[in-house]
């Protein structure tokens, strides 16, 4: 009685920390993707006080909005370590690639306003970190759906001496360094890039005036980029059918009616943010657009359902011990809402519609 | 340990120590100025005296540089742990995990939501808006300190767990976060963060009074900064004791690697109080080639008593051994730094007793401010140092006790480390040099062309054309001004 107790306790609060795991991802997904689509936008910027504008316009969010990344790692290494410490082992490269294409936009962010001669450098490092992020991270994610062979007694290989530990009852990353590539998770490298080009696109739209430079170019990449955008998304669908039998049996399993229909609501979103863009209904066009990000990032999780990793790491066995994610519900559940809350805050301070000029002189 | 420490374990641990090391480059500055400028903040709201805006925002461009730098080396820290020591990450993930969890929701995401607010928010908020925000990255910057420590400090002192089915499984949730370690080594490196902000101001300041720029304005800012460095700096040297002899409790292999200490006993049977100056361990780690050695300090330092038994290396198998070199020399060096800085703030206070703080008289006697600049780059070191004494002496642990190194490490091939170190290093340096070449050139500008904060809240029109001093300032509006398009005097 008290084991099967345990163990629903541990299924509930598990999907739990699932559920906002999802979330947090979701959320860095949605804001620092239109960040870094705008960075993507800007490699084609024709001057330095385009860029300068670009990355002024994000001046006061962009950090609260990288760091969901942050707390979604949180999460993972707080519910979830056994996903995040076999995962991130296996996902070395993308990764690498991803933080430090952050890196350079970080550093590009506080150096740009300041440089004299090397600012040319900095508007370079900006632009080209926001590709190398979401190119990396999109590499990672298509590495990640196709799961990795795992082992025990992997620890401690090419220790002298070495024995069989304690630590080998958890299962650890066993394959190699480039277990990860294949032509699929190369294409979501692009899949990425083309998503956060989008994104970017709706923001300068919001983001600048009506009549702006950068509003009239941002409004041309948008137009051009929702089509990429919808022949990537059919392409990754029909993609993933093809190569993972678990989507497959689910998308067209019993209840396949149910994914038709999230489909045609994802339509209709799409929909509604293109005509709001051609309305220069911009901000609307936005929500719009995010909402699309949103339905299909639940789709995804919910085909995974119920692995965290497919047919790798299924929610339950990877989590914590009962004890620890109690103690993290207890504790942190509690601010999930307030971080909401104020970076909401942060993001509504800074509101508003700008110009190429306002901003990079006010920057 | 020799024997474990195959190239691929070494090289992993040089990845790691190589962006930690990096990181921790920053994020002091950031918490210690933090709660600075929340107290200059305070002190111009309530005196009106313009000169605290000034410094507040002078300074401020220095910390939201800094800033960015920490977020830039900080991000591949959170991802760091399972990248590139996947099993650890699997094994601690009950407790450790847990606290790094807390930390980015109780602290990075805190931290984020209200820095944009304080250096991008001037004008945008109210005043009273503003400081709470200023508080708020003090404390948040200081919370994301007490995870992180909390967590190291478990990795030194693991209280509270058992080891079950692969996992460090939490048995006192209280024991595990207030471990034996974290109780001095969170207050010491906190007081470290302080610390290392004090001497950035004096250091700038005295650069300032040495160039005869602002004179006045910054010896204002001296004064109060000594003062303050005279309280901290003999608590933190205090502070250092008190850690250094609760490791000799808990980890009396560090404490035997930071002091050199081989022997427990010396040849004639008598407990061995000596205390190296100066030492070179011989290459079996088992004894000093060469030493200078004072008697009775070591059992003075560790046990406060004269002749106090202290363990030696001796007592622990070889391969329990933590290597001597870094641990002895980079304590000394943190040592050594303690104290000079304890004497800095001292000779401020005794110049200052005799009325010589002020611009003049200190210009005349130079040496002063040289040291005081010096001194801005030596907290930077200690904390270094203390970390290297920390980490290395826990070797080959990688939790005390309970788990090795080479058992934490991810399973990579040697070509993957070197392909993250070589990265890191670019990246690192990339990030470092551009650093401390902006801080120069703030530093260069200095504070003239920062505006009047009466300017705060009314919007000037942009005709007035600078730009520099609106950096954050908020002054962007919505409109199509009418300035030159790039100001070339940046
Ligand atoms: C401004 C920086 C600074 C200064 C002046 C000092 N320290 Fe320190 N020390 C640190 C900054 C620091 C640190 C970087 O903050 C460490 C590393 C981890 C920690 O908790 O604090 C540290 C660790 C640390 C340790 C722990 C080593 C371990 O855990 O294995 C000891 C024993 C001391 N210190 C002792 C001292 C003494 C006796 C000092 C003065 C005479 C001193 N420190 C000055
Ligand atoms: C930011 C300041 C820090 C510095 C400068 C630092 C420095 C180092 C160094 C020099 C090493 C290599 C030791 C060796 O292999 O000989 C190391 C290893 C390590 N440190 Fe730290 N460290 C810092 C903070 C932390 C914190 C806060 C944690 C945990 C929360 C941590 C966890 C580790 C781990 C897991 C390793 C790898 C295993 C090992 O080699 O022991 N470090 N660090
Ligand atoms: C003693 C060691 C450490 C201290 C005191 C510390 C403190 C801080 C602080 C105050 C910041 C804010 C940014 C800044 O100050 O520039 C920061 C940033 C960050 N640190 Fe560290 N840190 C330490 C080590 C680590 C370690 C081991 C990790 C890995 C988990 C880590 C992960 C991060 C991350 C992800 C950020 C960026 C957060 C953001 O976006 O605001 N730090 N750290």
């Amino acid at each position: 009685m008290f084991f099967q107790d345990v163990t629903r306790i541990v299924g509930a609060l598990s999907t739990w920390w699932w559920l906002i795991l999802c979330l947090m991802f979701l959320l860095y997904i949605a804001l620092d993707g239109a960040d870094l689509g705008a960075g993507i936008f800007a490699l084609f910027s024709p001057d330095e006080e385009e860029r300068g504008a670009i990355m002024a316009s994000m001046a006061g969010f962009w950090d609260g909005n990288e760091t969901w990344l942050v707390v979604a790692g949180g999460i993972l290494f707080g519910a979830f370590p056994s996903v995040y410490g076999s995962a991130f082992n296996y996902l070395l490269i993308p990764l690498a690639f991803a933080l430090w294409g952050i890196i350079s936009r970080a550093i590009a962010f506080e150096f740009h306003v300041h440089a004299i001669g090397s600012k040319r450098f900095w508007g370079w490092m900006f632009a080209f970190g926001s590709v190398l992020a979401p190119f990396g991270a999109g590499v990672a994610l298509g590495g990640a759906l196709q799961g990795f062979p795992m082992a025990h007694h992997i620890a401690a290989e090419g220790v002298a001496g070495a024995h069989a530990n304690a630590f080998d009852a958890v299962p650890h990353f066993a394959g190699g360094p480039f277990t990860f590539l294949s032509p699929f998770s190369i294409w979501t490298g692009f899949g990425a890039v083309i998503a956060a080009s989008l994104a970017g696109g709706l923001y300068l739209c919001a983001r600048f005036v009506p009549g702006d430079v950068i509003h009239e170019r941002a409004k041309k990449w948008t137009n051009a980029f929702s089509m990429i955008a919808l022949a990537a998304i059919v392409i990754t669908l029909i993609w993933s059918y093809a190569i993972f039998p678990w989507a497959a049996a689910k998308w067209t399993g019993a209840n396949w009616w149910v994914w038709l229909i999230w489909i045609l609501v994802i339509l209709g979103f799409a929909y509604k943010s293109m005509t709001a863009h051609a309305a220069s209904r911009d901000f609307v066009a936005l929500l719009w657009g995010e909402g699309v990000v949103a339905l299909m990032w639940f789709a995804m999780w919910a085909t995974m359902f119920p692995y965290i990793v497919p047919h790798t790491w299924g929610i339950q066995e990877a989590s914590n011990p009962a004890d620890s994610l109690a103690v993290f519900t207890l504790f942190m559940t509690g601010f999930v809402p307030i971080m909401i809350l104020y970076n909401w805050y942060q993001i509504w301070v800074f509101r508003g519609r700008y110009t190429k000029k306002a901003m990079y002189a006010g920057h | 340990m020799v024997l474990e420490n195959t190239l691929p374990v070494l090289l992993s641990r040089m990845d790691f120590a190589w962006i930690t090391s990096m990181h921790i480059l920053w994020t002091p500055l950031t918490i210690g100025m933090s709660w600075l400028l929340f107290f200059m903040e305070v002190a111009w709201l309530r005196t009106g005296d313009e000169r605290w805006y000034k410094l507040n925002r002078f300074f401020e461009k220095i910390l939201i540089i800094n800033f960015g730098a920490g977020v830039a080396t900080g991000v591949t820290m959170e991802m760091a742990f399972g990248i590139l020591y996947g099993p650890f990450s699997q094994a601690v993930g009950p407790f450790f995990g847990n606290i790094l969890g807390f930390e980015t929701i109780t602290a990075f995401m805190y931290e984020a939501g209200f820095i944009g607010l304080m250096v991008f928010g001037w004008g945008k908020i109210s005043k009273g808006m503003h400081l709470f925000a200023t508080f708020n990255v003090g404390l948040s910057s200081s919370l994301s300190a007490m995870w992180i420590l909390v967590a190291n400090s478990w990795m030194q002192t693991p209280n509270g767990i058992v080891l079950k089915d692969g996992l460090f499984q939490v048995t006192n949730w209280w024991h595990a976060i207030f471990n034996d370690n974290f109780v001095w080594g969170f207050p010491h490196m906190w007081v470290a963060t302080v610390e290392l902000a004090l001497f950035v101001f004096a250091s700038v300041s005295a650069w300032f009074i040495l160039k005869n720029r602002n004179a006045d304005l910054f010896t204002k800012l001296l004064k109060p900064t000594l003062l303050a460095l005279l309280i901290v700096t003999p608590v933190q040297i205090w502070l250092g004791d008190s850690v250094g002899r609760d490791v000799a409790m808990t980890q009396p292999t560090s404490l035997a690697a930071m002091e050199g200490h081989y022997h427990t006993y010396l040849p004639d049977g008598k407990v061995n109080t000596g205390w190296h100056l100066i030492a070179f361990p011989n290459a079996q780690n088992d004894g000093n080639v060469f030493a200078i050695t004072i008697p009775h300090v070591l059992s003075l330092l560790e046990t406060h008593t004269l002749n106090g038994k202290v363990t030696g290396m001796d007592q622990f198998p070889a391969n329990d051994r933590p290597d001597v070199w870094v641990p002895f020399y980079s304590f000394r060096v943190m040592v050594a730094i303690g104290f000079f800085l304890f004497f800095v703030a001292l000779w401020g206070n005794w110049l200052r007793l005799r009325g010589k703080l002020n611009a003049e008289s200190l210009r005349k006697n130079p040496w002063f401010l040289r040291a005081v600049v010096f001194s801005g780059f030596l907290p930077y070191l200690a904390i270094w140092c203390g970390w290297w004494t920390r980490e290395i002496g826990r070797q080959p642990w990688v939790v005390f006790n309970l788990m090795r190194t080479y058992q934490g490490v991810s399973h990579m091939t040697l070509g993957q480390e070197v392909f993250w170190f070589v990265g890191y290093i670019i990246f690192e340096l990339t990030v470092w040099s551009g650093a401390w070449y902006f801080f120069s050139r703030v530093i260069a500008k200095g504070v003239d062309n920062i505006p009047h904060s009466d300017t705060l809240f009314t919007h000037h029109d942009e005709e007035s054309g600078h730009d520099e001093e609106k950096a954050g300032g908020g002054f962007a509006k919505p409109t199509f001004a009418s300035k030159p398009m790039l100001d070339k005097s940046r």
